[in-house]
């Protein structure tokens, strides 16, 4: 975590807050994003931080050197001059790590640069008394988002998590909304090399302007003519899976639903989805005077009535 | 001596109280104390010997997260377990509703 927050903006509260501030803020912070409680990746990142700026500020010996020297306050010997700190490190025009004098006379002080992990280690681990060990770390879950053809289809994803964290991904053909795809040990870290959690993807089809999925059925509207519905025809239809013929009954008016088995989402462990068209019979806009001629000879001839139950 | 070979399932598949206080870092008589209290499930065999299935690991690893991220007492630790899989369970449903499936 090289860009660290300040520890009193990571709880939200001033600087000048008082102990049972700091301690309702933390609380509230941990309940929202404990890894338990929290399944999102980023919750895992936050928690870590919230834990560090109040294990820091609950203690006022430390947030004294915190208020006083700053991130730097781990490397600070003790017994430091804040102000003589301050002089020391604008002398040697220096960054975070300016104060380069100070080491040596930090040697023998009780504060070192603390590890992260190890902060983390402690926070789950550290209860070592009456036999908790260092805990596993948690499942986390995350949202993977596919078009309709890539359920299809599966393949390779790349997968770029709410805190940077980039994955590569492995999808099944056929995978369905809802579905759980397992990481095992991308989850959350274990403390002290206790063993990482899961983590899960949870597959969400986006929605797609043709195609509607359910289950493993798709659906997708079949627009054809009002000739092709009275007499029949074979008509191509885009599917996930390519152009694929349909054979449209004579006789066949909007709203009937034609199934294409099999045709729908692919199933690992079973039998497909199919695939229904939904016919929707569909005029030309504008007519040419041959084809208005031919409606109106249509008209006068036939005795269709839509209307009429039958 | 024979020994019948018997196909293992992963439903049946145990371990015993040493190699599942190895694998979740707790001390033994901590598990055991766990199941005394019904937070970690397992079976006791003819011998009196705890069965732990390979699902409890994990469990293990929450009772552990939950205790020493909110200090919970062991009682307040299985009222925990509990709301969080009810919501889970609820999360879950409300999702496959949604999604149609």
């Amino acid at each position: 975590m090289a860009d660290q927050r300040d520890f009193y903006e990571a709880l939200g509260v001033s600087r000048t807050a008082s102990q049972d501030e700091i301690q309702r803020a933390y609380r509230k912070l941990a309940r929202t994003y404990h890894p338990d409680v929290n399944k999102d990746p980023e919750a895992e990142e936050r928690f870590k931080e919230v834990s560090e700026a109040y294990q820091v500020l609950s203690d006022p010996e430390t947030r004294r050197r915190y208020d006083a020297f700053g991130e730097d306050f781990r490397r600070v010997p003790e017994g430091v001059d804040p102000d003589t700190w301050a002089r020391a490190r604008a002398g040697a025009g220096a960054g975070p790590r300016g104060g380069g004098q100070w080491r040596g006379a930090g040697e023998g002080g009780a504060w070192r640069d603390v590890d992260l992990e190890d902060l983390f280690g402690d926070m789950f681990g550290g209860v070592r008394g009456r036999g908790w060990g260092p805990a596993p770390g948690a499942d986390q879950e995350a949202e993977l988002v596919l078009t309709v053809e890539e359920a299809y289809q599966g393949g390779r994803k790349t997968l770029v998590l709410s805190g940077g964290r980039q994955i590569d991904v492995s999808i099944p053909a056929g995978v369905t909304n809802g579905q759980r795809i397992r990481l095992a040990g991308q989850g959350g870290r274990g403390a002290s090399g206790a063993t990482p959690g899961d983590l899960y993807l949870i597959v969400r089809i986006a929605d797609h302007p043709r195609y509607r999925v359910e289950g493993r059925d798709i659906h997708v509207a079949l627009p054809i003519a009002p000739w092709e519905g009275a007499l029949g025809a074979t008509v191509s239809l885009d599917t996930p899976g390519g152009e694929t013929k349909v054979r449209v009954p004579k006789g066949t008016s909007s709203g009937r639903r034609l199934r294409l088995r099999g045709q729908g989402l692919p199933n690992p462990r079973g039998t497909p989805g199919d695939l229904y068209a939904e016919v929707r019979i569909m005029v030309p806009e504008q007519l040419t005077a041959e084809e208005q001629r031919l409606f109106e000879e249509l008209a006068a001839t036939s005795s269709f009535d839509p209307r009429r139950s039958r | 001596m024979t020994y019948a070979l018997v196909r293992r399932t992963t439903v049946d598949a145990a371990m015993d109280l040493d190699s599942f206080a190895r694998a979740t870092g707790l001390h033994p008589e901590l598990a055991r104390r766990l199941v005394a209290l019904g937070l970690l499930d397992a079976r006791r065999d003819a011998t009196g010997r705890l069965w732990f299935p390979l699902s409890q690991v994990a469990v293990a690893g929450r009772l552990q997260r939950l205790r020493a991220g909110f200090a919970l007492n062991y009682a307040a630790l299985g009222l925990v377990m509990d709301l969080l899989d009810h919501i889970a369970e609820l999360e879950a449903a409300l999702r496959n509703q949604r999604t149609g499936v």
